[in-house]
């Protein structure tokens, strides 16, 4: 753990550097980028090693005041969680030399980058966390750090609610997570994590459901995914990178450990996580595909794939409670490459939404258009990010996406229950990658291709060095895992070594099929290659001419009469109507020579207004109630706190 | 050896079998049509010719053609043609294709867009919409067929002792699935009544007014893609239609074809008799190929212990 700890300290210098140097605004952020990447290199051989040299779980402990013992665990679980954190967040560093280039907030700069090195090591203390105080410690500093970045740009009211909502979902979620522990520690009377598998059984599924909920509250599960379509596109692209990419992630680590904990093999741990995996999944990519602001429709896909990453937990739960070895272990495998595929190339749409917006100056599809001849390097690591996010092959989503099928196929033999949820986890599955294709077609479509929507679009240039760097890095990484993805799923096989319950199964037979698979996607790439030839020897010495596009016999064509997003997704959304309602404001056109008119169209969350029509509105009115009691008068709320005391003194 | 000449055989013969649909929507309309080698005098054309661009257009509209051209071509070569072994076949290979052919959507839909065309705007989103639903009644069809035999690749579904057609034990089951596939081949290669190629109003059409700005090789490389395609989703029926396994290798080709080309009689009868329907209507048509799969699924629960 020494080395850990190590990186830890070197994240943590790297982010107090630039509030002492804050006055020299490049010094200190590369300053920053230096000692960041450094720690997380460091943290990153650190967890791979263990990964890859299985020894017995590194553990620390330390006494803290008086009361707590902190207490650190490395095993095989929290080693592949660490892997995305100290990949992506260091990625993510470097982007922001280029992406924060205000000189004259300087000292804003640096703050956001000393809670970034601050989130980036709470998630970090979060994976290792191996008691109840020092997982709450590290919970809480996580929420709080990330919403310190959320609110980067206060000055903006959009953003200071947005905030607000993402830490009132936080908390809540957490409060949720402290009523968990509590439970546990009613029954055990010790912080410690081991002692969670001695509760009664019934306790257990109360202790998994008050969790789930308060995991689920960070990963953003239906109907608690709210916060994200706010807090992303007003975090700076770089925060929502880590924050989607990585700190999602650490809610379905908290469920995944809080399973492993309980030890119990009970079928409805599964069903309720699968159900809520499907509903999650396949409303997520619908709100995607019905909004036209990029970083919020990146936001409803984050929703879409915490959706799959559950469908593969709910499945392999499935496996454990009906002792399909097969099932449970590439339920598990699938969910955790699809967390690792996930964190990259999310992180690295998000990056490329964040370029749109540096030079676009707007995040609506419905009006950029274009971008990949004025941006070709962004435009491009889109296109593959977008790709892979589809689940197509050869790139990496196909390869999370595939073990995911394949244990959920090898639930179809099963009776009844587990028969009909495994048929419904594939057709889910298949319904999510059919609307994501639609979902990102739309966005490279018509944001990135076809002639630009307006002015602002028009004039777009690529961005700066270091934030093409990384998307080409990360889009090297999609391709990568897509054409050779044995070492890395066999991380991930890795990574569930030490989830209890699995038994033990042999993947050689899996490996195979990797094998073939990969074999598959390098002789798709070579009939393209192939293909492209002998497309150019038809071309060769041919007449090519360049010339309007066909209007279908229309001869002034504009380019605000191209297709838009909302159009585009109009019919689709339509399909899922009750559950997507859409809203439009439409002035009409009146006399016979109609003036000035407007027409607004907006996808509405459902969830967002049943939760506030049922629960926030009721809570308000009660609330109002008790009003009196905030009157204003200093020395009488000083007096609360002494009859506070007093019956504390007194009663317990 | 076999199995080369199988490939081969069938992207050569998919331009033929598609000229047949043509052919007979004529004689229905007391037409004489075209020659039945019109498809191959088509792509002779195309491939000499030179081609015009949209200046909107960037690389990803040249992009188009070749990736979905490759996908199908991919598709056909793990595909046993006439119970011949395939090229290619390996456990868990359908879904790899099935997210090719997906990979092959992508591309012509985003080619599309790529002309800043609004006609072109709206065939891409009806392909996207439409392939969706024709996409869950393939997976339910998969689900259901690895039930049944437990195996995962085109080649363990239709050949070998365990081969699932009509003669197995779950025939009426695949009576079922049969009438889903047609229907997702009627969506998924844009015949009527889903979309109509013969119309001249480019609003009402799917497949075609995607590719209106495509020319030359690039459109030939797209119609061939189309044709094998079509190709694939009728050997997929045949396959469940023709039970026998003989042992001489042409006149279980010859059966096979035969069966391959009444698909298409079929197919062409299907144009001749159905107009297309109104486009709300459409997701309906190609939800009850699902509903029926998902039915022939939940039978199984009795069927198949």
């Amino acid at each position: 753990m020494d080395t850990f700890f190590l990186s830890l300290a070197v994240i943590v210098c790297g982010g107090v550097l630039p509030l002492v140097m804050h006055r020299h605004f490049t010094i200190m952020k590369a300053g920053c980028c230096v000692l960041i990447a450094a720690g997380c290199m460091l943290g990153l051989f650190d967890a791979l090693s263990l990964l890859l040299h299985p020894a017995v779980a590194a553990t620390y402990t330390l006494p803290w005041l008086h009361i707590f013992t902190l207490s650190f665990q490395m095993d095989s679980i929290s080693a592949f969680f660490l892997v995305p954190i100290f990949l992506i967040s260091p990625l993510a560093v470097l982007y922001s030399f280029h992406y924060m280039e205000k000189p004259e907030q300087s000292f804003r700069t640096a703050i956001n980058y000393f809670f970034n090195a601050i989130l980036i090591v709470s998630m970090a203390l979060v994976a290792c966390a191996d008691n109840i105080p020092t997982f709450a410690l590290a919970w809480e500093i996580m929420s709080i750090s990330s919403y310190f970045l959320v609110v980067y740009d206060y000055q903006n009211k959009d953003t200071r609610q947005a905030g607000y909502l993402y830490f009132i979902f936080a908390q809540g979620g957490a409060m949720f997570l402290f009523a968990a522990f509590a439970l546990i520690y009613s029954y055990t009377g010790s912080f410690a994590f081991t002692g969670f598998a001695a509760i009664p059984d019934t306790v257990k599924l109360v202790v998994f459901v008050l969790a789930f909920i308060g995991f689920g509250s960070k990963a953003g599960i239906f109907p608690l995914h709210i916060w994200l379509p706010y807090a992303h596109p007003a975090a700076p692209s770089h925060i929502s990178a880590v924050m989607s990419g990585v700190m999602i992630k650490m809610g379905i680590y908290g469920i995944i450990r809080i399973y492993a904990l309980l030890a119990v093999p009970s079928m409805i741990f599964g069903q309720i996580v699968l159900i809520v995996g499907m509903v999650t999944g396949v409303l997520g990519v619908v709100y995607a595909l019905g909004n036209q602001d990029v970083k919020k429709l990146l936001a409803y896909s984050s929703v879409e794939n915490i959706g799959i990453i559950l469908i593969g937990l709910g499945v392999g739960m499935i496996g454990v409670a009906t002792g399909t070895d097969a099932m449970a272990f590439f339920g598990f495998a699938g969910a955790f490459m699809h967390v690792f595929n996930h964190s990259i190339f999310k992180s690295l749409l998000f990056m490329g939404a964040g370029a749109v917006l540096h030079k676009a100056k707007t995040r609506s599809i419905d009006q950029l258009g274009g971008l990949l001849k004025r941006m070709p390097v962004t435009g491009r690591t889109f296109l593959i990010g977008s790709l892979a996010i589809s689940g197509l092959p050869p790139f990496s989503g196909f390869i999370g996406e595939f073990l995911i099928y394949y244990a959920s196929f090898q639930g179809i033999h099963l009776q009844r229950t587990a028969f009909i949820l495994s048929a419904l986890a594939i057709i889910s599955l298949a319904v999510i990658g059919g609307l994501a294709t639609a979902c990102f077609t739309k966005v490279v479509g018509l944001a990135f291709l076809g002639e630009p929507r307006t002015d602002k679009a028009a004039h777009a240039s690529e961005v700066g060095f270091s934030m093409q760097l990384t998307m080409i890095f990360l889009a090297a990484a999609c391709l990568l895992i897509g054409v050779l993805p044995e070492p890395f799923v066999r991380l991930a096989f890795k990574g569930i070594a030490d989830l209890p319950l699995l038994g033990s199964y042999n993947p050689d037979i899996f490996i195979d099929i990797l094998r073939n698979i990969a074999k598959t996607a390098a002789l798709f790439i070579a009939l393209f290659l192939v293909v492209s030839l002998f497309r150019k020897l038809l071309y060769w010495r041919k007449e090519v001419s360049a010339g309007p596009t066909w209007g279908c016999g229309f001869t002034r064509p504009t380019v605000r009469m191209q297709y838009t997003g909302t159009s585009y997704a109009a019919s689709m959304i339509d399909f899922y109507r009750p559950f997507v309602p859409v809203k439009t404001l439409y002035s009409g056109i009146r006399k016979i020579f109609p003036g000035q008119t407007t027409y607004h169209t907006e996808v509405i969350d459902v969830a967002e207004t049943n939760m506030h029509e049922k629960i926030v509105r009721p809570l308000f009115k009660l609330l109002q109630m008790l009003h009196w009691i905030q009157h204003g008068h200093i020395q009488l709320y000083i007096g609360y706190i002494v009859l506070t005391i007093v019956v504390m003194l007194l009663f317990l | 050896m076999e199995s080369i000449v199988s490939f081969c055989f069938a992207i050569l013969a998919a331009p033929l079998l598609s000229a047949i649909i043509m052919k007979v929507k004529a004689y229905i309309a007391g037409r004489k049509g075209p020659p039945i080698l019109i498809k191959y005098y088509t792509l002779a054309k195309l491939f000499k010719k030179g081609s015009v661009y949209s200046t909107s257009s960037s690389f990803v509209f040249k992009l188009g053609p070749v990736v979905s051209f490759c996908s199908v071509v991919m598709v056909l070569l793990f595909f046993p043609f006439a119970g011949i072994k395939p090229l290619l076949s390996f456990h868990g290979d359908v879904i790899i294709l099935l997210y090719l052919m997906g990979l092959g959507r992508f591309f012509t839909i985003i080619a599309a867009l790529d002309t800043a065309s609004p006609f072109e705007g709206m065939g891409a989103a009806r392909e996207a919409y439409f392939s969706t639903l024709a996409e869950a009644t393939l997976f339910v069809i998969l689900l259901l067929f690895y039930r049944l035999n437990g195996s995962f690749s085109f080649a363990a579904f239709f050949t070998g002792t365990t081969a699932i057609n009509l003669w197995s034990p779950a025939a009426s089951l695949l009576l079922l699935v049969i009438v889903a596939l047609f229907v997702v081949l009627l969506t998924e290669n844009s015949r009527v009544p889903v979309d109509d190629p013969a119309t001249h109003l480019e609003l009402t059409m799917i497949h075609e007014v995607m590719i209106l700005d495509h020319s030359g090789p690039d459109l030939a490389l797209i119609e061939l893609g189309a044709y094998l395609k079509l190709f694939f989703y009728s050997a997929f029926i045949t396959c469940l239609l023709y039970p026998f396994q003989l042992d001489n290798v042409y006149l279980n080709g010859l059966i096979f074809y035969g069966i391959m080309g009444m698909i298409y009689v079929l197919v062409g009868i299907t144009e001749s008799i159905m107009a297309r329907y109104k486009m709300n209507l459409v997701p309906k048509f190609i939800l009850t190929s699902f509903a029926l799969v998902f039915f022939a699924t939940i039978l199984t629960m009795e069927f198949v212990k």
